[in-house]
């Protein structure tokens, strides 16, 4: 391989979705245990390994504990994500002697719907009772943000996507409901003793957004090309963009070149 | 042959009654039992009440050809090569289905309840998510939860102090014991003893948990090769009451091992059962139109299976193209 190019590739030089992956894996801090999912989760966390975090490890919900991929999985259940693993194991190991009993650092997630508190749908659009589309459902996707320490969710921006409230809270964000009465409260007071951390971002084709110490969405990055204004115009929320640091920094050549020739050269994901 | 029975995929499938709560080994698109399924639309079973981890191509071709009654589960889908379950959701939207939403891990804490004889599991995971909205307990609103299904819980689940260590609220999840568990090994001994080569997924839970239970399996193999290395195996002869064996007989869904998934097939599969009549002229030609699993194998060729063969060393194959490039 040639030398790293550390350069940051310019307009027009890279995909929106190569901006999601490397974002995505920018999220990693060198150490942590993440859990991924099926997609984008699974580049970010592969680049993060060759880029930046090379002591971190992945685990699959499906029940590979730290598996080291040589071939891209196309799911979480892909005999791949097994390849030299420290354990091929099942889903009690990964959602309790791993998860619930605290070792997941990262998560990194996906949802057709996201509301101003991070709580993600991907269970129905409508009413529950009388759905007009049913999603895939839920999958692991709140076992994981509820316990693990920190989550990322990858997610497309759109207007009826980023809402006041979702239709059906399938993932838990900062405020939700405490069951089984119901009042609308700050996660630490749903989850008690067991809270560890929650939502941490939230990246789009557009942007990199994090949460205020209310629980409550905020644009922190705005991707090359946008301004805050636009992304706020793809909210049906009022989008707060006073805290806005910056422009999200592109990928470099290095991590471009990565992304396409090591991690997913079969054009699985990156098409 | 020891204690469990051997029959024929035939067989198998009449032992299946109408109304039956099933559970399957697997996860999404992978080691699936797919002839079993097959079989029991080709004998027209009804009202099925289907518990489950996930679901997957299994689920959505019990779902559409009107097999289902009750899904209880968390997720449908077929990965990458169909991004959502067709006939779960005509279901659960035209109301001919009654679904129950959980997520992954108390699926799997009500599948350990169940496994250990345990009347339920406790659990924190997806806590203040609208699965526990008491409005959306759907099996309550059909009237199912009054005890006159021993397989239904009186409650959906219910929310518990620690009394130990006052680590606060806990949600309590009831056990689930399936009528029947069908799984799909890789490899199962002349005596039963079961091993998978690969992740497990539920696979044990679900046997443990379920009253009885069918494999389908790659290959049989003498017991005494699986018990000179016990620590493989996941599950013993005297859990498993009956044993088919099929090779090829997970396929679309893929085999650690054995087979890869078969992308193309899964995804003509998913369009087909974006209508009630997509569904029904794919059943005609690859479940109704095929008398065997031999005939079904016929059908998709010698050089489509080995393209999907795995390689013995990788456990998957390396000669299917799976994207772009």
């Amino acid at each position: 391989m040639t030398a790293k190019n550390n350069k940051l590739a310019k307009a027009g030089e890279y995909k929106p979705i190569d901006l999601l992956a490397v974002a995505a894996a920018r999220e990693v801090v060198d150490g942590d245990i993440v859990f991924a999912g099926t997609g984008l989760p699974m580049l970010a966390i592969m680049l993060a390994q060759k880029v930046s975090a090379p002591n971190a490890v992945c685990i699959y919900e499906a029940g590979s504990i730290d598996g080291r991929p040589i071939d891209l999985p196309t799911s979480v259940g892909d005999a791949r994500c097994a390849h030299q693993a420290s354990m091929a194991a099942g889903l009690t190991e990964a959602f309790y002697g791993q998860l619930h009993c605290g070792y997941v650092d990262l998560a990194f997630l996906g949802g057709a719907e996201i509301d101003k508190y991070g709580n993600v749908n991907t269970t129905v659009v409508g009413d529950y009772l009388s759905p007009e589309k049913r999603f895939t459902g839920s999958g692991g996707n709140p076992d994981i943000n509820a316990l693990a320490r920190r989550t990322v969710f990858i997610m497309v921006q759109e207007k009826r996507r980023f809402r006041e409230h979702v239709d059906y809270i399938t993932s838990p964000g900062w405020r939700l409901p405490k069951w089984p009465g119901g009042e609308f409260v700050h996660k630490r007071e749903v989850y008690g003793k067991f809270f560890r951390g929650g939502v941490e971002a939230v990246i789009t084709n557009m942007g990199v957004f994090r949460f205020d110490e209310e629980g409550i969405m905020y644009l922190d990055t705005v991707h090359p090309g946008f301004t805050p204004q636009q992304v706020k115009d793809n909210c049906s929320f009022d989008l707060n963009i006073s805290r806005v640091s910056g422009e999200t920094k592109p990928p470099t050549y290095y991590e471009l070149e990565l992304l396409y020739k090591e991690v997913d050269p079969e054009g699985i994901f990156l098409p | 042959m020891g204690k469990a029975e051997r029959i024929t995929l035939k067989e198998a499938g009449a032992l299946i009654q109408d109304g039956d709560m099933l559970s399957f080994s697997g996860f999404t698109i992978w080691r699936r039992p797919m002839a079993l399924v097959y079989e029991l639309v080709r004998q027209g079973k009804k009202n099925l009440h289907l518990f489950e981890v996930n679901g997957g191509t299994h689920t959505e071709v019990l779902a559409g050809a009107g097999a289902v009654k009750i899904w209880e589960s968390c997720w449908v889908g077929h990965e990458l090569y169909g991004k959502l379950g067709e006939g779960v959701a005509r279901g659960q939207c035209e109301k001919s289905m009654i679904v129950e939403d959980y997520s992954h891990g108390q699926v799997v804490a009500r599948l350990l309840a169940g496994a250990y004889g345990l009347p339920f599991f406790p659990t924190a995971l997806s806590m203040g998510t609208d699965i526990l909205n008491p409005q959306y307990d759907m099996l309550k609103r059909a009237g199912l939860r009054d005890g006159s299904n021993p397989k239904i819980p009186r409650q959906k689940y219910t929310v518990s102090q620690d009394p130990f260590y006052d680590m606060g609220e806990i949600l309590l999840m009831p056990a689930a014991n399936p009528n029947w568990a069908l799984v799909y090994a890789s490899q199962v001994g002349d005596e039963g003893t079961m091993r998978v080569n690969a992740q497990t997924y539920t696979d044990a839970e679900v046997i443990k948990a379920a009253d009885k239970v069918i494999v389908v399996a790659e290959e049989i193999v003498p017991d005494s090769y699986l018990r000179s290395e016990p620590e493989k195996n996941i599950a013993t002869g005297y859990s498993i009451d009956y044993v088919v064996e099929l090779p090829w007989s997970a396929h679309p869904t893929g085999s650690q091992g054995y087979y890869d998934v078969d992308a193309d097939f899964i995804r003509n599969f998913y369009s087909a059962s974006k209508s009630k009549a997509g569904y029904d002229k794919w059943a005609e030609e690859w479940i109704f139109g095929v008398d065997s699993h031999e005939q079904y194998l016929e059908k998709l060729g010698i050089s489509n299976l080995e393209k999907l063969r795995a390689n013995k060393v990788l456990g998957y194959s390396t000669r299917v193209k799976r994207g772009s490039r």
